[in-house]
Formats: structure tokens, C-alpha cells, sequence
């Protein structure tokens, strides 16, 4: 009786760790994104994610980090037209991402994210067009959940990009910045693959505003 | 526990015996490697990025016939069956490379794109807007690029030898009729259209698709933009008048409205014009447009314009300046285009109409010589996408144009009608081959049919690109083009059949970061213009002829000095028609050899301003002088034309600009031609007056504030 419910257990435990592939396999990837260094270290954690995502057909998480992987190097890309096609490619993750779940305020954020970075290509040119559907998709994403830090967070970033380019007060955008920080320190959600980046970037900007 | 020890071994030796490894490596079709590409096994997590040398190596437990996938950007996916055993695999991924329109090679040859997502695109709508010297004005803002020339007393566009007649405008590929505001005698007219309403422009100076026809010179092709995103509410209040819009905007619709009221009255009571204007120009003009998305893809866009205008004048006599004419105008038009376009599968439908009327109530001596067209056009047009690198595209057209107009008879000292109707159906075909990313290939054909004098013509039309490096890319375009001859010789003799122009063109154009180059010769061969007979001017015919060639030079650079963005344009054209009334093949007074433009636009962030500058140059024109014999037709020239206009953009905040505007700084009393008396004086002689600008410069300022409610925006206050 005891082999038996031992063995039991053990199946048990097996199939939960089997179902939790998921979870381990993106858990290591998500940290391979977090700490990517060179273009090849992100493009094979994205082919990683892209692989899963693939696979998993009721997932919005691995589109999310292969479109954030993607984003970090139109960042880091000099050419124009090389952080354009990286954009492509995160915008085409998104879509697909949000095809799963239509009303993720994390997808939505990073989709505002990507037009910030569009703009920043040619802000000349881009900016009437990309600050507005930027700061559309923020409060869209801020729409559906009120705490999430990253949204607001970004778009903290994106009213100060926009007060400087006018150069006028950045009160306001610095005021958003403070309560994004807040937020990043109590936002707790019950998923464990859930985006937790941002806070260093706001701390970034939070500096800028002394 | 024995059988415990047992199970636990099972479940460790399991994946040890199912394990197969797949190694390999990834090229392209020429043999070269892929570093980077995704290689996996399908429906599983298995899988891994091939190396730098392009070589993979990885362990499945996926068991049995599996897909093997292996993707890159720009190549299409590779896949191949394998069967998973435990023995290793070994695979050589060839990927064949994708079409790819954004990077790869595309028809160039006579045309300037302007759109905000296309990359390659050389002007963008806010460039139109924000060059100085075209007061917001789309053909202003054109007349800076090659292959136009500048024709200062018009504000047309003159492309490549061809008269302001010869330039058409299309909006949403339907065709525009009138697409100038009125002006006096030699005042620059204004397009009807503002550029902020269009998300694309391409301008084309020759060589374009066969979608497009009766226009002999050029191409000017807006799409208008999808639905707005954002309610809002903009104010202008302009030196000249004011303009309230306001954009209302749903989840899947959107309408916008504008009124816009001009009268440029205060404006000359402060700056001497050379017109005697008994009441200067004024105008009132409403539009509405209106953007519904249909189902996922389709888009129904409406768009309608109102416009009344006038102004009263007294023409004087050359010979004895005291005697003067009164010449009136009032126009009125409209204008109405609705189209829609859907997607299915790889099939896209496009359809619209638009309507055109144009009144033009004009008064000399309070005798009726106004003229008023109406024109009415549908159009269905189908694209199919056959594979990735062959499209087709196909459509046809009928335009039904109503022309009415009065004049005054001298002799008889009364009014008589012209007037003429005529529906003119054509059906174009057109097929694009991307023979790969180096090489493309487009042949179409056009062919009309005029009911009023039973003319039909087939046009063909071919261009080819290949671009054998990474930037640089070579075109050749060519094309026969047809335009009904203008109204004002059609209402006497509606037998005259279609103008033609063939178009050679050779391009080379290099497109890097911010930074382009092109040069264009092109040779233009006219035939069936319109001609007077010289021993009876009444009698009209087709037997004029004409040709132009020219080399255009084009070099923009927005990135090697911060915030500065400049363009030079340089335009060489050497051009003789015999036409009309001219008694021997001459050079158009409207045309000029050599044309020149310098735009510069520099934003300094410290005073929030952007500050532009555009010089431009035209060397002389020829006039027609009575007083010489007729072997000297058009041999005499004008002085060259130079002008330095200045702009400044200061946006204090978000949401207002203060625009400033000044043309001509430098008061350059710029001659266009000069026009000679009817009769001659004294000494037996025609006596001149010189064509001028009816000012030296026009200053024009505006305030411009939007107010919009970005929920966004609004909710700030709140978190």
C-alpha cells in the first residue's frame, strides 16, 4: 500500500513536472533575454522562445518575450532601417500574442514601447504620428489593468521624451515616474512568468528629473 | 521497492534510448551560411540557433515521422519529414530567399514616393507641408523636386517640357478634375487640396502604371488617410483668414470636418500690389471626410469638398493704360470621391467614384464667359497576388465629362454656347515579376475609348529595375500616354482626337540611412498635338508635334549634420514643340533649360522652432514679341528668375504652432514674360508690358492649436 501511493506520488509529480515544462523552459529563456549581451545571445533566446511559442498555441508569454528580445535590439541597432525591421518583428509578435489574449495589458504596453521606438528613428518626421499611438496604447494597457508599473512606467518616459523635444515642464512626466517606482515595489501578480522589467529604467529616468 | 528501483531506472533509460541528435547546417541558395537561423522540430520545444558557420547540432526525444523547420528573416521556411530513431541525422538546409519589397529592389524610374511607413520614400507629407516657399501648397512643395519647372505666374506644376494642363491629380486613384484654385491673370493658383489630408504621395514625372491615364506629363497620385485616431478639435487663424476642423472618432469610424473662410482684402491693404483689385480674392470652403472599417480588412473612405470663390479686378489697356476692363470671377466647386477597398485571401478589391464640378462664372466687361465642367468617374480595379513574386492587377474605368461654355461674339455683340459631352471608358491590365530581389520587371497596357470623336488608342507600358548591390539600383521606364486635347480647343472642333506622349527614362538612384541620390535622362517624343492652321486659326487639328529630353540630379541628406535636413535639385531641359499658333518649332514659354532648387531645414530644439530656407532658380524663359518676323518665334528671353523663401515653425507648445512665412526675401522683381499690346502705336510698333509678381513677397502668418482629448492624456492627472 505504501509502494503504491508512493508510486502514485511519484506519477503525480511527474506529470506535474511534465506540465511545468512549460514554465521551466520559459523561465530559462525569459532569464536569457534578461541578460542577453551580444545580438547572437538575443537572437537565440528569441529562436528559443519563438520555438515554444510554436509549440504552445494557447500561450501569450513566449510572443511577449520574443517581441521583447526583439525590441532590445532595435535599441541597441544604429541603423535605421536595421531597428525598423527588429520593430517588424516585435510588432509581429505582439499580433500574434495578442491573438491568444486579445486584452493583455503586458502585450499592450510593450506595443507602445515599439511605437516609442519607431519614433525615436526619425522623431522629426515620426513623431505626430508614433508619440500618439504610443501614448494610445499606454493608457489603453493602463485601461485594463491601473497597476500595471511598466505601462505607466512607459509612459512616464514617453511624456518626458515629448516635454523635452518641446522643451517644456517635465513635471508632469516626472510626477508619473515617482508613482511607476511605487507601483514597481507593490505590483504582485499571480503568474510566474510575468514581465518584471521596467524599475531600472524608471529609476533611470527619476535620476534625469533632479 | 525492488519494483520501484525498477520503475525509476524505466523512467530514467526511457528518454536515454529515444533520444535522436540532428546536426546539419543552414546556407542559402548560393552556398553561403546562415548564422542565426531557428531550427526546430515542429510541435515541440526542441530545437536550437544555427552557429556562425551556419552548422546546428541538437537532441530531440520527439520519436517517429516528425516536420523539421528551419526559419530566417527574409527566407522562406524550409522544411523536411524526418524520422526519429535514435540514429543521427544529417541535414543541409537550403533557404531560398524571400521577396522582400521594403529592401529589395523596386521601380524607381520617374516617380517620388512620399508615404510615413514606406521606408524608401524621399519626401514625407510634413516635408510638403513645412518647405518654405510653398505656403503648405502640395505643387509649391513639388516644384523643388527635378522635373519640374518653375512657371511663377501659374503655381502649377510644368513637368519635363509638358504645359500645367499635362500634370493630372488622383485621390484614392480617382481622378480629379480642376484640381487648381482659381487665380487672376498671372497670379500663381493654389491646389485645392492640403497635404496634411494625405498619409501618401506619389509624385511621378513620367513612365507611370498604366492604371493611371489621360495625362500626358505626369502623375500626381494622394492617398488619403485611413481612419483618424483621435478626437480633436483644430483651430488656424491665419493672416489671410481662419479655419475651425474638428475629428470625431468611434471604434471602427471616424469623421472629420473643416471650414475655412479666406479673404485676402486686409492683407492687401498693407502691402502694394501690382493688380488693380476692385475686391480681392475671398473664399469659403467646407470639407467632410468620413472612414468606416468593414468586417477586418475592408475600408470605406468618403471624402467631399465645397468651395466658393471670387475676386473683381480691372485689366488695363497696354497702349493706354487708362482705359480698363473689368474682369470678375466667381467660382464654385465641388467635389465628392467614395471608394472602397477589400481584401480576399490573395485578391484585393478596390472600387470607387468620385464627382467633379467646377463653375467658373467669369465677367469681362460684364459680358458672360464662364465655362462650367462636370465630370463624373467609377472605377473598379482587381489585384491578385500569385505567388510572392508575380502580381497582376487589372481594372477598368469610364469618365463622363460635361462640358459647357459661354462666349461673347464681338461682331454680333451677343453670347453663344459651346459645349460638348464626352464619356471616355478604359481598361488596363498590368502584370510585376520579381524575378528575384536584384531584378523586377512590370508590363502593362492601357486602352481607351472616347466616344465623342470615336478615338481609340492602346498605350503600353514597360519598366524593369535591377539593383545589383546593396543601395544602388538602376530603372528604365517606358510608356505611351494619351490626353484628350483641353477644353478650351475641344469645344470648337470635338472631332480633335487624343494628344500622345511616349516617355524613355533611365534611372539611377542610391538610397542609404537618410540619404539619397538619383540622376534621371529621360526622352519624351509629343505627337497629335493640337495645332492652328496658320492661314485660318478657326481650323484646328492634331498635327502638332513636339519632343523634350533632359538629365535631372537629386541629393537629399537629413543625417550628416544633426537636426538639419537639406535637398538640391538640379533639372536640365532642352524642349521644342510646333503647336498652336506657333509658326516654327520653338522652345514653350513656359519652359526654362535650366531649373534649380536648394531646401534647407534646420530644427533647433533650444527655441522649439523649426527654420527653413528654399532657393530656387530658373534660368530664362522665352516670350513671344510681335514686333520680330516669325523666323524669330519665341527668341527672345526673360531675365532668370531667383528666389529666397524663408520659414519659421515655433511650436511653444504640444499643441500650437506659430507658422511664419515669407517668400522672396530678398524683393527680386522676378519677370515672367511680357505681353504685348493688341494693336500697334504710333511708331508702328506692339508695345510691352512685363508679366510680374503680383506682389514682391507674401507674408503669412497663422496660429494653429489643437485640442484634442486623448483619454490617455486626460486620465494623467488621475493615476
Amino acid at each position: 500500500m505504501k509502494t503504491t501511493t508512493f508510486i502514485f506520488a511519484l506519477l503525480i509529480s511527474v506529470s506535474a513536472f511534465a506540465s511545468d515544462k512549460y514554465t521551466e523552459q520559459m523561465s530559462k529563456h525569459i532569464h536569457a533575454v534578461y541578460t542577453a549581451k551580444s545580438v547572437d545571445e538575443y537572437q537565440s533566446a528569441i529562436n528559443a522562445l519563438d520555438r515554444i511559442a510554436l509549440a504552445e498555441k494557447t500561450k501569450w508569454e513566449p510572443y511577449y518575450y520574443s517581441a521583447f528580445g526583439n525590441l532590445m535590439l532595435a535599441t541597441q541597432a544604429t541603423e535605421g532601417s536595421k531597428k525598423d525591421s527588429y520593430l517588424d518583428l516585435a510588432l509581429a509578435a505582439i499580433e500574434k500574442g495578442k491573438t491568444i489574449q486579445a486584452n493583455e495589458s503586458e502585450l499592450i504596453a510593450l506595443e507602445g514601447f515599439v511605437h516609442m521606438i519607431r519614433l525615436t528613428v526619425d522623431p522629426g518626421t515620426r513623431g505626430p504620428q508614433f508619440s500618439g499611438m504610443a501614448m494610445q496604447a499606454f493608457g489603453k494597457a493602463l485601461g485594463i489593468n491601473p497597476n500595471n508599473p511598466r505601462a505607466l512606467a512607459l509612459m512616464a518616459q514617453m511624456q518626458f521624451g515629448t516635454a523635452q523635444f518641446f522643451g517644456s515642464s517635465t513635471n508632469e512626466a516626472c510626477g508619473m515616474a515617482k508613482k511607476a517606482l511605487e507601483q514597481f515595489g507593490s505590483y504582485k501578480i499571480d503568474n510566474p512568468l510575468a514581465p518584471v522589467w521596467g524599475k531600472e529604467m524608471t529609476d533611470e529616468l527619476l535620476k534625469q528629473c533632479k | 521497492m525492488k519494483a520501484l528501483t525498477t520503475l525509476v531506472l524505466f523512467t530514467i533509460l526511457i528518454p536515454a534510448f529515444s533520444q535522436t541528435r540532428i546536426t546539419g547546417k543552414v546556407t542559402d541558395v548560393k552556398g553561403e551560411t546562415i548564422p542565426g537561423a531557428n531550427v526546430l522540430i515542429k510541435d515541440s520545444y526542441d530545437g536550437t540557433s544555427s552557429g556562425l558557420d551556419g552548422t546546428f547540432s541538437f537532441v530531440t526525444e520527439e520519436q517517429g515521422l516528425q516536420t523539421l523547420i528551419v526559419t530566417f528573416v527574409g527566407y522562406k521556411q524550409f522544411t523536411q519529414q524526418v524520422e526519429l530513431s535514435g540514429t543521427v541525422i544529417t541535414i543541409t538546409a537550403t533557404l531560398k530567399e524571400e521577396i522582400n519589397q521594403l529592401d529589395g529592389v523596386v521601380i524607381s524610374a520617374g516617380s517620388f514616393t512620399a508615404g510615413e511607413e514606406k521606408r524608401r520614400t524621399i519626401l514625407k507629407p510634413v516635408d510638403i507641408a513645412m518647405t518654405a516657399g510653398a505656403t503648405a501648397d502640395i505643387a509649391g512643395a513639388l516644384n523643388t523636386l527635378p522635373g519640374t519647372q518653375k512657371v511663377g505666374e501659374s503655381g502649377r506644376l510644368f513637368v519635363r517640357g509638358g504645359d500645367g494642363s499635362e500634370a493630372r491629380t488622383f485621390i484614392d486613384g480617382m481622378v480629379v478634375l480642376d484640381a487648381y484654385g482659381p487665380a487672376a491673370p498671372n497670379t500663381p493658383s493654389r491646389g485645392r487640396f492640403l497635404p496634411f489630408m494625405f498619409k501618401g504621395t506619389s509624385f511621378s514625372t513620367g513612365g507611370y502604371s498604366a492604371e493611371y491615364g489621360q495625362a500626358l506629363s505626369s502623375a500626381l497620385v494622394l492617398t488619403s488617410k485611413d481612419k483618424a485616431e483621435m478626437n480633436q478639435t483644430d483651430i488656424g487663424i491665419l493672416s489671410v483668414g481662419a479655419d475651425v476642423a474638428h475629428t470625431q472618432v468611434w471604434d471602427r469610424a471616424s469623421v472629420s470636418g473643416k471650414v475655412q473662410y479666406t479673404n485676402i482684402q486686409p492683407y492687401f491693404g498693407l502691402i502694394n500690389q501690382r493688380v488693380d483689385w476692385i475686391k480681392a480674392p475671398e473664399s469659403f470652403e467646407s470639407s467632410a471626410a468620413y472612414r468606416q472599417q468593414v468586417g477586418k480588412s475592408g475600408m470605406f473612405k468618403f471624402f467631399g469638398n465645397f468651395n466658393q470663390s471670387s475676386f473683381s479686378l480691372f485689366n488695363h489697356d497696354i497702349l493706354n493704360p487708362t482705359v480698363k476692363q473689368k474682369f470678375d470671377l466667381t467660382n464654385r466647386y465641388r467635389y465628392g470621391n467614395a471608394s472602397y477597398q477589400q481584401a480576399l485571401g490573395t485578391w484585393t478589391l478596390r472600387g470607387g467614384a468620385s464627382y467633379s464640378y467646377n463653375q467658373n462664372d467669369v465677367r469681362v466687361s460684364e459680358n458672360p464667359m464662364g465655362e462650367t465642367e462636370t465630370g463624373i468617374h467609377t472605377k473598379l480595379v482587381a489585384e491578385h497576388s500569385v505567388s510572392d513574386q508575380f502580381e497582376i492587377r487589372m481594372g477598368s474605368e469610364i469618365i463622363h465629362r460635361d462640358y459647357k461654355s459661354a462666349r461673347h461674339n464681338e461682331v454680333l455683340g451677343n453670347s453663344e454656347e459651346l459645349s460638348f459631352r464626352e464619356m471616355l471608358s478604359a481598361t488596363f491590365a498590368e502584370g510585376e515579376y520579381y524575378i528575384s530581389n536584384k531584378v523586377v520587371a512590370k508590363a502593362g497596357g492601357r486602352f481607351e475609348y472616347v466616344s465623342l470623336n470615336q478615338s481609340a488608342t492602346l498605350s503600353p507600358r514597360l519598366s524593369l529595375a535591377y539593383k545589383p548591390g546593396k543601395q544602388g539600383q538602376f530603372s528604365f521606364a517606358y510608356g505611351s500616354f494619351t490626353q484628350s486635347a483641353q477644353n478650351q480647343y475641344l469645344r470648337f472642333n470635338t472631332q480633335l482626337q487624343p494628344e500622345t506622349a511616349q516617355h524613355f527614362i533611365l534611372n539611377y538612384q542610391v538610397v542609404t540611412d537618410r540619404k539619397t541620390f538619383r540622376i534621371e535622362a529621360y526622352q519624351k517624343e509629343y505627337r497629335n498635338l493640337v495645332k492652328f492652321n496658320t492661314a485660318n486659326p478657326t481650323i484646328i487639328s492634331n498635327a502638332g508635334k513636339g519632343n523634350a529630353r533632359g538629365i535631372e540630379l537629386f541629393w537629399r541628406d537629413s543625417k550628416t549634420i544633426k537636426n538639419v535636413d537639406y535637398w538640391l535639385s538640379y533639372s536640365f531641359l532642352d524642349t521644342r514643340r510646333l503647336y498652336l499658333d506657333y509658326p516654327i518649332a520653338a522652345t514653350p514659354t513656359f519652359a526654362s533649360a535650366h531649373n534649380f532648387s536648394a531646401v534647407y531645414k534646420h530644427f533647433i530644439s533650444k527655441w522649439k522652432s523649426q527654420l527653413g530656407f528654399t532657393y530656387s532658380f530658373s534660368s530664362s524663359r522665352p516670350y513671344y514679341n510681335p514686333n520680330r518676323p516669325a523666323s524669330q518665334f519665341h527668341e527672345d528671353r526673360t531675365p532668370a528668375y531667383h528666389d529666397l523663401s524663408a520659414n519659421v515653425a515655433y511650436l511653444p507648445k504640444n499643441n500650437l504652432i506659430v507658422y511664419l512665412s515669407c517668400t522672396n526675401l530678398l524683393g527680386r522683381d522676378n519677370i515672367f514674360g511680357y505681353q504685348y499690346s493688341a494693336a500697334t502705336n504710333a511708331q508702328g510698333q506692339y508695345e510691352s508690358r512685363a508679366v510680374r509678381q503680383a506682389a514682391n513677397r507674401f507674408l503669412f502668418v497663422g496660429v494653429f492649436i489643437t485640442l484634442s482629448k486623448n483619454k490617455s492624456v486626460n486620465q494623467l492627472p488621475n493615476l
